[in-house]
């Protein structure tokens, strides 16, 4: 059999010439979701790399429309323009915020939270990088166990695993949450696209790899992202009011260490005296992928 | 002067007249004024201003979305991108939340968006509830034009006046009233009726400089340092607009609605005044009753506080002598040696004029101002004119 | 005051090296410092500046440096990206990251000088490939330039660098050694800063003045330039590259066939495409598909995912069913005549590649049809006649005149042709050796005798034939004797793993029911009235011997008799050198040294190989060999290996796990008088599907993954469908090479620019 691909995108809705690094998720993650969203879009950025990505005065990236906004209101500035449009007669008028972890599950979480609750109809995509990668690298509540950053350096690297997003944003109750990765391209442009013909609020998140922060290779940057799902690290699920469905099972779950190794920001747990660390996360990552499965178990049996 | 209570009230054609709270007026204000986007989150003492628009929405009296948010700085970063977007918008706040959405106010100043905002003032923790110009006056460096009111009326009137301001300059406004002794207080209030108010304000057009899906662009991105200054100087070229465009549309709503409002208000003020005293908001109001016993004392009400109204300053000062004591009342504290006002003062004789002046601090967490106090202000002035004086210490 | 302004990309390491440099200068001398860095906001790869000034009193200046004594440039991409050389003072100094001549940037200043501080950054192994940090190399090159004390700065390298201290302090003593340029530099600290205080530099303050605009456009700013405008394309150290790469099967093909084209074309349906495909290398492909051993399946990259592709599947129902109507001759072109003596594989396709480029070439043929040991020692029941046959024809058919029995010798023909190509095969079976061999049938006389001429050599019902040998011949031979009604066994010196024959054949073999002994050898041999006693002695494996296969050692005492029919032996073949008058020739591939008054050249199993395909192979070659003689023109073998791809090259993960189709295999308890084909062929679809298993190892198909997942939206499909990268903004993240399927990319530092 061939590779089940072939050339996914058919209209560009981005230009080249962005500032984001080699090997960047952000840029990859945009340059699908714009393909699909089309340029009657608005996206509304808080503070993240993107920001400077989308381009300096007075460039723009996207075919779309871009509003800049405050770090920790992205989801309030997009009511806004929400409401608006809506009286404006442009009800199809996509709004999406473009957010990393750090605007979603910190800073962000409270605004974020409260256009879930309000069932806003609006799309959220956090690029999900696990540290604030714009400032140079520093955790954020996404970044994972054991991982360094520039506030957690050296033997002081992170010793909590990352709160679990997906299950609060499952309990606002919401239409649409979703994980994706970049390695299944095809399966996050059918959840875009799937998100795009829902209304309400809804929520994908992307495993985004930002090779400077991962210590990663850019050319590697796919490879990770695939590991990572390969090994439940990051395991591809959709929430629909609280109902849960894996979208992918790896034919054979790889150990965590498989995505991990290629990571130097994990490079101290594959010491010898630190083994028991790296136990401890494949310990919590089959906990995660078994209540995962466990959770979609209950979710066919218990229907409203 | 007389102080005998005459039936002298005026009447305005094409108004009703009610009797109303201060926050209610400012509500109806948003109504008539046409605001198509509230976003709303309550705090003390504003929280009567946004129930009434919830009510008014709710009963399809007013056209408006009106969306519940999760906090001031949610609310006005949503008042943001209705904005952009092209929307009349409208909100209040108070105090807290006013600090709260401090990082938002410079944003939406620095995105030159037409806005108009109540503020309720109180001062910050410890908790207290009570009228203070310390919160709004906290926000004047945030590039946001501030009008002080001094009555129900005036707030309303102000409101509506302001829209056309703010959307003609595209720089957003606070219009702030004292809590409790204007927003709790009920007293007479012509509300002029919807279309006359349409004439002197019609409903947003859009201008073609809002975002619009149909010509992608993107707005607030990042700015290099070789262009920063420059967007700078294009605001500051239209703040240097505000004072006069004040004062023009204070005549132009005068000559449509029958009452006059500029930039400040000079009541006896002239060659023989002796004292001057210098105010914001309601304590103007019981310092016109006390000067009728003080013919040598004057007033000069500042209705536009921000940017400072150096011009008309000066225009009401002309005749008085340069003997004059000026007495700054602070309804504030910025800790620093003197109270904002006092600063602004300064500022605006600087190489013009040379008048001694003295600040005092009264009425901070809604201490009372009665006419006593005004006697103790003035007492102080004519006898022992410190530099800067505490009243109500004892 | 010295001044220095420096240029890099972000992630070369410059703000460090001028943080260090500070230090360095204040230790070297009572001097004051200063060094910071202005960045813009792109990331990693992105132009940059630092700026450093020394002084021996107070600096009084906080801003940029606009007008340095040192420029000091990191990569050197960028001085046609960025201003460098602005506002250089006058006589200043400036110093290149570059290995090119510093006469390439003569003009740019009067005081060059250049250090490879990449080349020595990479040797040190200082940062990645894709991004090499060149900052120690960097500030050896500059104490170089000011006279500095290497000692100092060693050692504030090794406390300063956050990794790999004595890598970096190498690194800047080699760089120190290595700097290049004219004459000597002035920049020498002491002296210079004793030289020079605080210059002043004249501005025209009114002329920046008149430049001042009063009106501005910044009241609602809209970010809507394209950000195409920027360009990328700078950024990049590795390039990557679309690279039509050789795959396994085609490099491993003796014959030359690309394979994996053929593949290519029948997995799509084009069939007669695929076919002709096949013939540019070899006329047999009815004959290959069946008897070789696939050489292209063994070296099949997908044997590292599921199973190597059917190719000798593919390859025989190419030959049988696509084979080209009949070829019209081409007109005979060259004056020279050709012979060739013996018409097996090799003989055949050296006459149809000499004929084909315009010569005469005439096939002399010793038995009474062509084909050598296709013919001869192939049993019909692997390779049915027919398909030799038609093969055959069409060698015929394309003009090549073939003399059936006709054994000649080169001394007979000599005179009448240009040159003669000697390809007589190994016909003649090798002895064992052992006392009454005349008892013993030849393995290949065997074959030959029943295929040929119906002799069954007295094998009958139910005799037991013991048979000696491990290779093909030992295989079909036992093969034969089971048709025959006989029960055949072999005996094999080693073992399965050292056995010479097809894997599949020797499987398909024991399937049929043939027994194989292995370990064993015949020492002896007594006639006992109709029976053979056979004496065998056991052995075992020892040391690899030359041809690295673990030699055979008798283990004593192991002695032990068999009693059988018939004794055929196939322990290996040898030429027949009549063809050379009966001298011992030793012939070797191409043009062999024999007395004779025209050039003699050898081909074929007698030269090298042993299976049809490489006979074909070495047909190809010395046709082409003797066309270079001919026409006196170089004859050169391929001497360049290919980049050949290999299992660690492909990303599998884009691959779907299938299972090969296999050719049918008839299967019966009793093969008796039963000389049908075994193995059957493929239908239509099954060649679809087989083909569509094809990895396309170092060949584009168009996949879709290096465009899909350019973060940078620098690849395109262009108007012809094809892919292009667009070196304008491609910054050479490397995700299209990595997530290539089939390795059709390399990923090098090298310079690239757009069509």
């Amino acid at each position: 059999m061939l590779p089940a691909m072939e050339f996914l995108i058919k209209d560009e809705k981005v230009f080249s010439g962005g500032l984001s690094c080699r090997g960047c998720g952000w840029s990859l993650l945009v340059r699908h979701l714009s393909s699909i969203l089309g340029e009657n879009t608005v996206y509304v950025v808080p503070a993240s790399c993107f920001s400077i990505i989308a381009g300096p005065y007075p460039l723009n990236e996207i075919k779309g429309t871009i509003v800049h906004t405050i770090f920790a209101a992205a989801p309030a500035t997009a009511t806004g323009i929400r409401h608006t449009l809506d009286r404006q007669g442009r009800k199809d008028t996509n709004v999406v915020i473009l957010a990393g972890d750090g605007g979603t599950f910190d800073i962000g979480f409270q605004a974020l939270s409260g256009a879930a609750s309000r069932g806003e109809n609006l799309i959220y995509l956090v690029n999900n990088n696990g540290a604030y990668m714009n400032t140079g690298i520093q955790t954020s509540s996404a970044t994972p166990y054991g991982a360094v950053t520039t506030t957690n350096p050296n033997s002081n690297f992170k010793k909590k695993f990352p709160k679990d997003l997906m299950g609060i944003i499952a309990a606002h109750n919401i239409p649409y949450a979703a994980t994706a990765s970049l390695a299944f391209m095809e399966d996050y442009r059918a959840k875009i696209k799937k998100a795009k013909e829902m209304e309400g609020f809804r929520l994908l998140m992307v495993d985004g790899p930002c090779p400077p922060g991962h210590k990663v290779e850019p050319a590697n940057s796919i490879q990770v992202a695939r590991l990572a799902v390969e090994s439940n690290l990051y395991p591809l699920f959709e929430v629909e009011y609280q109902n849960y469905k894996v979208n992918y099972r790896p034919t054979k779950q790889l150990p965590a260490t498989e995505c991990m190794k290629l990571q130097g920001r994990f490079k101290h747990l594959f010491k010898e005296e630190n083994k028991h660390l790296l136990e401890e996360t494949q310990k919590v990552t089959d906990y995660n992928w078994r209540r995962l499965l466990a959770l979609e178990k209950l979710s066919v049996e218990f229907v409203l | 002067m007389n102080n005998t209570e005459t039936s002298t009230k005026k009447k305005y054609p094409r108004h009703t007249e009610k009797v109303m709270k201060g926050n209610f007026a400012a509500a109806e204000a948003a109504k008539i004024c046409k605001a198509g986007f509230i976003p709303a989150y309550p705090i003390t003492p504003q929280t009567t201003i946004v129930e009434e628009l919830a009510e008014k929405v709710g009963s399809g009296e007013m056209d408006a979305a009106y969306v519940n948010m999760d906090s001031e700085h949610s609310v006005f970063a949503a008042a943001m991108g209705s904005a952009l977007a092209g929307e009349r918008v409208f909100t209040a706040t108070s105090g807290q939340g006013l600090f709260y959405a401090h990082e938002v106010l410079h944003a939406i100043a620095h995105f030159r968006l037409p806005m108009v905002v109540c503020n309720v003032g109180r001062p910050s923790i410890p908790w207290n509830i009570w009228s203070d110009q310390s919160d709004s006056l906290s926000q004047r460096d945030t590039g946001w034009i501030q009008f002080y009111g001094e009555s129900s009326q005036e707030v309303l009137d102000t409101i509506i006046q302001s829209y056309i301001l703010s959307e003609k300059l595209e720089i957003p406004v606070f219009v702030v009233l004292d809590a409790f002794y204007q927003s709790h207080t009920s007293e007479n209030v012509w509300i002029p009726d919807q279309d006359l108010v349409n004439e002197f304000l019609p409903p947003k057009q859009l201008k073609g400089t809002e975002i619009n899906p149909d010509k992608p662009i993107a707005v607030g991105g990042l700015v290099q340092p070789e262009h920063y200054g420059k967007f700078n100087y294009d605001f500051w070229i239209d703040i240097n607009r505000v004072e006069n465009l004040t004062n023009q549309i204070g005549e132009d709503f005068y000559q449509k609605f029958g009452r006059k409002y500029q930039a400040v208000e000079a009541i006896n003020i002239n060659k023989d005044t002796k004292i001057i005293l210098v105010t914001i908001s309601s304590i103007t109001t019981t310092a016109k009753g006390v000067i009728q016993h003080h013919p040598e004392v004057g007033i000069l009400k500042i209705r536009l506080f921000h940017p400072f109204p150096k011009n008309s300053i000066l225009e009401a000062l002309k005749d008085v002598a340069n003997d004059t004591l000026l007495v700054a009342i602070e309804r504030n504290f910025m800790g620093d040696k003197v109270g904002a006002m006092m600063q602004e003062l300064r500022e605006a004789f600087y190489g013009e004029r040379y008048f001694k002046m003295i600040d005092v601090f009264t009425g901070q967490g809604g201490k009372d101002v009665p006419p006593i106090t005004i006697e103790k202000i003035i007492y102080k002035a004519k006898n022992n004119p410190e530099d800067v004086i505490w009243i109500d210490m004892e | 005051m010295i001044e220095i302004r420096g240029h890099a990309r972000g992630g070369q390491g410059m703000v460090t090296a001028f943080d260090i440099l500070a230090k360095i200068f204040s230790k070297l001398g009572d001097y004051q410092v200063q060094s910071f860095p202005a960045f813009g906001v792109e990331r990693t790869g992105a132009p940059i500046q630092a700026f450093l000034r020394i002084a021996k009193g107070e600096i009084l200046n906080r801003s940029n440096v606009y007008h340095p004594h040192l420029v000091v440039v990191f990569d050197e991409t960028l001085i046609d990206l960025v201003p460098v050389f602005d506002g250089l003072r006058k006589g200043g100094t400036v110093l290149l990251n570059t290995e090119k001549s510093i006469n390439h940037f003569k003009k740019n200043a009067d005081s060059i000088f250049t250090v490879p501080a990449t080349k020595i950054s990479i040797e040190k192994g200082l940062g990645s490939k894709s991004l090499p940090i060149v900052n120690a190399s960097m500030i050896g090159a500059i104490m170089r330039l000011i006279d500095g004390d290497m000692e100092i700065a060693q050692k504030v390298i090794s406390e300063n660098v956050p990794a790999k201290p004595k890598a970096n302090s190498e690194a800047s003593v080699l760089a120190f050694e290595n700097v290049v340029g004219f004459g000597e530099s002035e920049l020498k600290t002491k002296e210079f800063l004793d030289a020079h205080s605080a210059e002043k530099i004249d501005y025209n303050i009114e002329e920046l003045f008149r430049k001042q605009k009063d009106k501005t456009e910044y009241k609602n700013p809209i970010w809507s330039q394209p950000m195409s405008l920027n360009k990328t394309g700078n950024w990049r150290v590795l390039t990557p590259e679309y690279d039509k790469k050789t795959a396994p099967c085609s490099s491993n093909c003796p014959a030359g066939t690309d394979v994996r084209e053929f593949i290519k074309l029948a997995g799509e349906g084009k069939f007669h495409e695929a076919v002709e495909i096949i013939y540019e290398h070899n006329p047999f492909p009815a004959v290959c598909g069946r008897v070789c051993p696939h050489f292209c399946e063994q070296a099949c990259n997908r044997s590292d995912f599921d199973e190597s592709v059917n190719i000798g599947g593919i390859e025989r129902f190419l030959g049988d069913k696509f084979s080209p109507e009949k070829p019209i001759a081409k007109p005979i072109t060259k004056l020279q005549k050709i012979a060739v003596i013996g018409g097996g594989p090799a003989g055949l396709t050296a006459a149809l590649r000499l004929r084909e480029n315009g010569y005469n070439v005439t096939v002399f043929e010793a038995l009474e049809k062509a084909g050598g040991m296709m013919r001869t020692g192939i049993p019909s029941f692997r390779l049915p006649n027919n398909a030799l046959d038609s093969e055959i024809k069409r060698i015929e058919d394309a003009g090549v005149e073939i003399l059936l029995n006709n054994k000649t010798k080169i001394s007979e023909i000599e005179k009448d042709f240009d040159a003669i190509i000697v390809s007589v095969g190994s016909h003649i079976g090798s002895k064992m050796n052992i006392e009454n061999e005349k008892f013993v049938v030849d393995g290949i006389k065997f074959l030959y005798d029943f295929k040929i001429k119906n002799d069954r050599n007295n094998v009958n019902k139910d005799d037991k034939v013991a048979i000696i040998g491990g290779g093909n011949t030992a295989i079909d031979v036992a093969r034969t004797s089971l048709r025959l009604g006989a029960i055949p066994t072999i005996y094999y010196r080693r073992t399965e793993n050292e056995m010479p024959a097809i894997a599949h054949e020797v499987e398909e073999a024991l399937a049929e029911g043939i027994k194989i002994e292995f370990l064993t050898t015949p020492t002896g041999l007594q006639k006992n009235d109709d029976l053979l006693n056979l004496k065998m002695i056991k052995m075992e494996l020892g040391e690899p011997d030359e041809s690295g296969r673990r030699k055979p050692i008798v283990v004593d005492g192991s002695d032990y008799q068999l009693q059988v029919n018939h004794v055929i032996a196939a322990i290996g073949q040898k030429s027949d050198m009549f063809v050379f008058d009966n001298q011992q020739i030793k012939a070797k591939q191409g043009k062999i040294e024999f007395s004779s008054s025209k050039p003699i050249f050898s081909a074929g199993d007698m030269a090298w190989g042993g299976t049809v395909t490489e006979a074909i192979g070495s047909g190809n070659k010395v046709a082409a060999e003797v066309h270079a003689f001919l026409q006196k023109i170089p004859y050169q073998q391929e001497t360049s290996v290919p980049n050949v791809v290999v299992p660690v090259d492909l990303n599998f993960t884009y691959y779907l796990k299938t299972p090969r189709i296999h050719n049918q295999i008839t299967h019966k308890t009793d093969f008796t008088e039963n000389f049908d084909e075994v193995v059957q062929g493929l239908s239509d679809e099954q060649i679809l599907a087989e083909g569509s298993r094809c990895l396309h190892c170092g060949d584009c198909f168009s996949c879709g993954n290096c465009f899909n997942y350019c973060p940078d939206a620098a690849i395109h499909v262009d108007d012809n469908g094809r892919l292009r990268i667009d070196y304008d903004y491609c910054k050479g993240c490397g995700i299209c090479v990595q997530e290539c399927p089939c390795s059709a990319m390399t990923f090098e530092m090298k310079e690239a620019e757009n069509e």
